[in-house]
């Protein structure tokens, strides 16, 4: 009989070990997608080298162009055996993995930095985000979600319901486009867009902070009114139905107050289904939504994302790719262990 | 027939659906806008619903007449034979027939053969047009502000006061026809103060004029009723209103068709997962793994980069993402099911697969299907008008709400709040009527009933 430390560590290794083919497969599967693209890696270089493409700031233009460039034959071999695109493609991509395992991203042609590089300087800026929406939606739903599973089927749920449902439907980016056009533009309450002002470095420390909160207000608008429905309904139906069960009826029976029998035993053990939804924020913080990020003109990762698409900067596109997928399935993994942690009846098999 | 009998369970459920009285209503008027819609193009075009013409009705809308059919004057340098009518032109033209040949003849008295001059001078006076509602089709630009100044313009350069009243009239400037007709536009144009040119554009620039303020400008042009421009045009001159009705056809009906082919592709799928288990389930479901692992919607933008996708392509590419969210459901529920006894008594008396998983199987399995869909209709919308609003939707001059939205946020139009107002109205409109029937099909097909202490 295996203790439940042991239990718990081969689990993680099994768990990791089957990413392995997951790995696999996705890394393919990005791999293939931008290996064939015209405008690819090769247009790029070809362009660069006729110069015709200034560091790569001509968005989306890279196909254009391309059948006027005349680069001598012997100087694009060379270009292909640099990329590994002279040798068979599963030698080419097994060359690329090796790279990407030993965590080395590639370079961007737009940004001409390592690619990882690239990614973590935008990191800050979604993370921030990422923390302050996760902090709002649990901080506002599990509240929420408690009172109107207290007060199910009053005019407090009904209305409540109605609200987040109506905010549910709403496209952020769509909301977002209003607010800023509306309160960043026509009544000039708050700042257009970008994190922060042009000269917040030199600001002190607490006016900085203030700046970015300040560029942050109608963003997180954005963010939040669509993240409230699925959260807060999680929580109501689970604590219904914990409240229904036969422990909670016992402890009733046996003469504890209600406040008691729903406050701690129902709600601790609702609270369960909530730390499912925990690990998937490890995605959020990278993706955010760069609908969003481009109304606002937030230099997140995802709006990053989104330009190297649009700028045929593929190994950004790559990277993030890899990266973003990697966290999704870790976060996977989190989520199963935090449940695992919150709930003892959990077993590993 | 058989296969779609409803059973007592189903009856019930869409019983307990018609009471949850948001859900019911929210359902009654999207299928009442979705039916409208189909019927655009009498709602919102730019070719007649009738035009009464000499006698004899004529029905335009899906039908091509010429100018020269109705007696139109053609644009400078073109054959009346070579273009089409211009209908709302038209509809105007001969209403201020109407009116000047009724003021002719009340300033005519009672002279007969006065009388019969001036019916002789006014032949169409009896022909009418009537235009749908929002006599503006998705694609057509609208540059009249620049057009009718200049138009009457050269009528009054070539001395033709009749004329240029006529246009002025024709395009609801009352006060410069009242100026044309009793002379005092001459003594206007003389005083410098007033129209610094000479011209009517002088006129235009100073403000002289009120009616004449708003020529002269180029799109996007706020809401103007009298142009039947109800929610303003964009920034191409195109009614806002007309692509907005357009862009919700486009819309729900790429949402429907997205989601049915998504839908259908995922219940095989998940059934097949769950009914067949073993070999099948274990590598569809890590081919599953590294499909959500990758973020759909990069992928879609990058595809759509690629090809440039056309409605039918499009929706292949977003379906490539969409099926996987019900295979988990229809996985679940047909591990479930299928140790029921109905089914290994179909087993036992030789049902094939195919038969028990299609026939005996699913329509036990449907409620989440029936659930999820709604929002799997939300999504889908989502999903196109982000495309559009990122430039990787539909392709160009197709009526979008993202692409409107887009224009919305260039620099140059931020403050033109019709711009993004009527979107985000349409959008947010048909979301919430489709989440609230989303919600009460849920709460239809899944009550539970909680107990309560209090």
């Amino acid at each position: 009989m295996k203790s439940r430390g042991e239990a718990l560590r081969d689990y993680v290794a099994r768990r990791l070990l089957l990413m392995i083919p997951t790995f696999i497969g996705i890394t393919f599967a990005t791999f293939l997608l931008c290996q064939f693209v015209p405008g690819g890696q090769i247009d790029q270089m070809r362009m660069a080298l006729a110069g015709a493409d200034g560091g790569g700031e001509a968005g989306g233009g890279a196909g254009d162009t391309r059948a006027q460039l005349d680069i001598p034959e012997e100087q694009l071999a060379r270009l292909r055996a640099y990329y590994g695109f002279d040798k068979p493609l599963p030698v080419a991509y097994a060359g690329w993995l090796a790279d990407i395992v030993r965590l080395d991203l590639g370079t961007s042609f737009r940004y001409n930095e390592p690619v990882a590089r690239v990614i973590a300087e935008r990191l800050p800026v979604s993370i921030y985000y990422g923390i302050i929406t996760a902090i709002f939606t649990y901080g506002i739903c599990i509240p929420l979600g408690i009172l109107k599973a207290i007060r199910h089927r009053t005019r407090v749920d009904t209305l409540t319901s109605m609200l987040i449902f109506v905010g549910y439907a709403v496209p952020g980016f769509a909301l977002g486009a209003v607010l800023s056009n509306l309160f960043a533009v026509r009544w000039e309450l708050f700042p257009l867009g970008g994190f922060q002002s042009a000269g917040a470095a030199a600001m002190g420390p607490a006016a900085h902070a203030l700046d970015i909160v300040w560029h942050s207000v109608l963003p997180l608008i954005a963010y939040l009114a669509g993240s409230f429905a699925v959260t807060t309904m999680l929580m109501k139906n689970s604590l219904l139905e914990n409240m229904s069960a036969d422990y909670v009826k016992t402890a009733l029976a046996k003469g504890l107050s209600w406040r008691r029998a729903v406050f701690v035993h129902a709600l601790r053990n609702s609270l369960i289904p909530m730390a499912t939804t925990a690990g998937g924020l490890l995605g959020i913080f990278l993706t955010g939504s760069f609908l969003i990020e481009r109304v606002f003109n937030i230099p997140g990762v995802g709006l990053l994302a989104f330009e190297a698409i649009q700028t045929r900067d593929f190994p950004v596109v790559l990277g993030f790719l890899v990266i973003s997928s990697v966290l999704l399935m870790l976060g996977n993994l989190l989520s199963d262990l935090i449940v695992a942690l919150v709930d003892p009846r959990v077993r590993f098999e | 027939m058989r296969w779609f009998r409803l059973d007592p369970v189903t009856r019930r459920r869409l019983q307990r659906f018609r009471r949850i009285r948001r859900g019911f209503w929210s359902f009654v008027i999207l299928m009442a806008a979705m039916v409208l819609s189909v019927f655009a193009p009498f709602l919102a075009e730019s070719r007649a619903l009738l035009v009464w013409f000499e006698g004899r009705p004529y029905f335009p809308t899906f039908q091509y007449l010429e100018m020269a059919t109705f007696g139109q004057e053609p644009p400078a340098g073109w054959d009346g034979r070579e273009i089409e009518t211009e209908y709302f032109r038209l509809q105007r033209e001969w209403r201020v027939e109407r009116e000047m040949h009724e003021l002719a003849r009340v300033r005519a008295g009672s002279d007969a053969a006065k009388l019969a001059a001036l019916d002789a001078k006014y032949p169409n006076r009896g022909n009418f047009v009537v235009m749908p509602p929002i006599p503006w089709n998705p694609y057509q630009n609208d540059f009249s502000a620049n057009e009718t100044l200049p138009e009457i313009q050269s009528a009054l350069g070539a001395g033709n006061q009749e004329r240029a009243e006529r246009l002025a009239r024709r395009d609801g400037l009352a006060d410069l026809a009242r100026a044309i007709a009793d002379g005092s536009i001459a003594t206007l144009l003389a005083d410098p103060e007033k129209s610094p040119t000479g011209t009517l554009a002088g006129l235009a620039r100073t403000g002289a004029m009120p009616s004449l303020a708003k020529l002269g400008t180029s799109p996007p042009h706020p809401p103007d009723a009298g142009r039947r421009h109800y929610l303003g045009t964009d920034a191409q001159g195109r009614d806002v209103a007309a692509r907005l009705l357009y862009g919700f056809r486009i819309s729900i009906f790429f949402a429907l068709f997205l989601v049915l082919s998504a839908q259908v592709i995922g219940t095989i799928v998940g059934s097949l997962q769950g009914y067949l288990a073993g070999r099948f389930d274990i590598l569809s479901q890590r081919v599953i793994e590294v499909l959500i692992a990758i973020p759909g919607l990069y992928v879609v933008i990058i595809l759509a980069a690629l090809f440039q996708p056309s409605f039918w392509m499009l929706l292949a590419i977003l379906a490539l993402f969409q099926w996987i969210g019900i295979t988990f459901f229809m996985r679940t529920e047909m591990y479930r099911e299928k140790t029921r006894e109905y089914c290994l008594a179909a087993k036992s008396y030789g049902a094939s697969h195919l038969r028990i998983v299609f026939r005996h199987l699913l329509p036990n399995c449907l409620t989440p299907l029936v659930t999820f869909t709604p929002f799997a209709v939300v999504g889908a919308i989502f999903a196109l008008t982000g495309l559009d609003y990122l430039g990787y939707g539909l392709p160009a001059p197709t009526p979008s709400w993202g692409e409107l939205i887009d224009q919305a946020l260039q620099t140059q139009n931020r403050d033109k709040l019709w711009l993004i107002l009527a979107p985000f109205g349409a959008l947010t409109a048909t979301l919430v009527l489709v989440v609230f029937i989303g919600e009460s099909v849920r709460e239809a097909f899944d009550p539970k009933q909680f107990a309560r202490y209090e």
